[in-house]
């Protein structure tokens, strides 16, 4: 019992659109050097591709068993990261971050490719989300919890939405508002922090850095809204 | 001070790593405004819940059509013409409605459009009461705590007049009295424990095995662990089905007037509510989401959420809280914050 086709094409084709504007969100940072977290960016890619194929079996990429690899790697390489966090030390791009909804979504990830290769293996080639759900999941009621988590996180998500600047208001500031430390180096989250404490202490490259317009945080948090509902949704159809 | 800074730097952080640079106008979420988020979440879920593919199926305008019998004739028979204009478009009138539920709970969270979805949502779940759950079968004898009872999206409406952001909060020892009063919500939640107490004792649940075989009913198609559950108090309930009813109307009973008591009684009476609605929650199978024919979590959940919203607060939580949420509706009403 799959959700109906066109619905599943739906969502697949706002997984696509979301990992179509990560990819540009990467190239626009890399070629402008602006600001933005590559992690997060770069999950997100990852993810609506996986989900897409998910959704409909026709635009699956990558081979069986890939996804499960990719998603186990992610999922505790997040872990690592929030653990760093917790800790309260630095994480490997310079930057701690909020990186628990992203241990979480690389998880559910993980948990549903899983739970659909048990059912792949027992239908007996079925493939994509309908015969994913043909079956009952591997263990429904984590099923449940973790979509109950994503929903908290896509509320909780929500509710910052409006708090953040759009771009043009952060455009227009003249003061240098998201410091970029670490263009160059390349690797995740690269502001400095706003109470100054590793704000570049000398002009240079660094402090022009600075004046560039990061990239817009309310499209980032709408990509994680979207990516929490679909997800959601898929972990509600293999209950 | 200390953990103030602590609270900044951690909020600092997360923001940073979603992009944002623009700290200074977020504030934390008060305690209202965190019982609005979970609200929101439980209407999310309720969305998601209705893009399952029963619901685009016509046994879905069977099960509206189902509450309607007993009912008298004026609430009956907008339930059957509703249902009659479900059953001919599935498709198009239930991705309607799941793209409403998804709406008011994405609406919900988001700070700027709270109101409207708030008030949207007491709309939509005023209509879904009546033409959907045939107002929760209070009339028609069929209601009891356990099998939803009066409703649960009637409970949606009443949380979201309780969560309700005033302009001008009132002073309430309890979240739920901040907008209304807190004799206006005391008197609320009198009425609708005390009325799941007097179901408890119609013969829908105190019947001999009616309780019992409601119960074990929810027990179909559930994981091992919920199946096991159901079928252990749905025997309990067949054995001892009469007196098991009674227990719970004087628990419930309990609980209704449990609010007007002094602050130490009345947290024990939250909690006595919080533990009945659980094994309510429980006895309903999770309200049959874990089937994959489950609309809505049904009313164990809500009823959680409720006991919630009346726990008594000590005076320096309520004065911060107070503040928390001023502060919030402050900066939504700044031109950067909207």
């Amino acid at each position: 019992m799959g959700g109906p086709s066109w619905l599943a094409w739906i969502f697949a084709g706002l997984m696509i659109v979301v990992a179509a504007y990560c990819l540009t969100r990467l190239a626009a940072s890399w070629r402008q050097h602006r600001p933005t977290d590559h992690r997060v960016d770069g999950i997100h890619v990852l993810m609506g591709v996986a989900m897409a194929g998910m959704l409909v079996p026709r635009l699956r990429v990558f081979w069986v068993g890939g996804w499960e690899v990719v998603f186990g790697i992610s999922t505790a390489w997040f872990a690592w990261l929030a653990i760093r966090e917790f800790r309260g030390q630095r994480t490997v791009g310079g930057r701690p971050g909020h990186h628990l909804q992203h241990v979480l979504a690389c998880g559910a990830m993980l948990y549903m490719f899983l739970a659909a290769a048990t059912v792949a293996k027992a239908a007996a080639g079925g493939s994509g989300m309908s015969g994913m759900a043909v079956g009952t999941a591997h263990v429904p009621t984590l099923a449940l919890v973790l979509a109950f988590a994503l929903f908290g996180y896509v509320v909780w998500n929500a509710d910052r939405l409006s708090s953040l600047a759009p771009v043009a208001a952060l455009a227009a500031r003249a003061v240098p508002v998201p410091v970029l430390a670490r263009a160059s180096t390349g690797g995740g989250a690269s502001f400095a922090a706003a109470d100054g404490e590793d704000a570049p202490s000398t002009p240079g490259p660094q402090a022009l850095a600075g004046r560039r317009v990061p990239l817009s945080p309310r499209l980032a948090v709408c990509c994680e809204i979207a990516m929490g509902v679909t997800m959601g949704y898929m972990l509600i159809l293999m209950l | 001070m200390a953990s103030q800074a602590a609270d900044a730097r951690a909020r600092a952080g997360w923001l940073r790593g979603i992009g944002a640079v623009h700290e200074e106008s977020w504030t934390a979420p008060g305690l209202r405004r965190r019982l609005q988020l979970v609200l929101a979440g439980i209407w999310l879920l309720d969305g998601v819940l209705q893009f399952q593919a029963f619901m685009f199926s016509k046994g879905f305008a069977r099960m509206l059509v189902a509450t309607a019998p007993g009912n008298p004739a004026v609430i009956a028979d907008p339930i059957n013409w509703s249902a009659k204009i479900i059953a001919d478009r599935p498709t198009a009138t239930n991705a309607i409605f799941a793209l409403i539920q998804v709406a008011i709970g994405l609406g919900i969270a988001w700070r700027p459009a709270r109101k409207l979805a708030l008030g949207a949502s007491v709309v939509w779940a005023l209509a879904v009461w009546w033409l959907g759950e045939g107002l929760g079968g209070v009339l028609n004898g069929a209601a009891s705590p356990v099998n939803g009872a009066p409703g649960a999206v009637i409970i949606y409406a009443l949380l979201a007049v309780l969560l309700w952001p005033g302009v001008a909060d009132r002073a309430a020892p309890f979240v739920a009295g901040r907008f209304t009063g807190a004799n206006v919500a005391r008197a609320l939640w009198l009425v609708l424990w005390g009325s799941l107490a007097y179901m408890a004792l119609l013969p829908a649940t105190r019947a001999p095995k009616a309780l019992g075989g409601m119960v074990s009913g929810m027990a179909s198609g559930q994981p091992g662990w919920l199946a096991s559950l159901d079928n252990h108090l749905g025997a309990f309930g067949n054995s001892h089905g009469p007196a098991v009813a009674v227990v719970l109307a004087v628990v419930l009973t309990l609980v209704a007037v449990s609010v007007c008591l002094p602050r130490p009684a009345a947290r024990a009476g939250i909690v006595l509510a919080i533990v009945t609605a659980a094994f309510i929650w429980a006895a309903e199978g999770l309200g049959g989401i874990l089937t994959r024919g489950g609309t809505d979590p049904n009313s164990g959940l809500l009823l959680v959420l409720l006991a919630l919203t009346f726990w008594p607060l000590g005076r320096a939580v309520l004065s911060s809280t107070g503040q928390s949420d001023a502060m919030a509706a402050t900066r939504l009403e700044s031109p950067e914050g909207a």
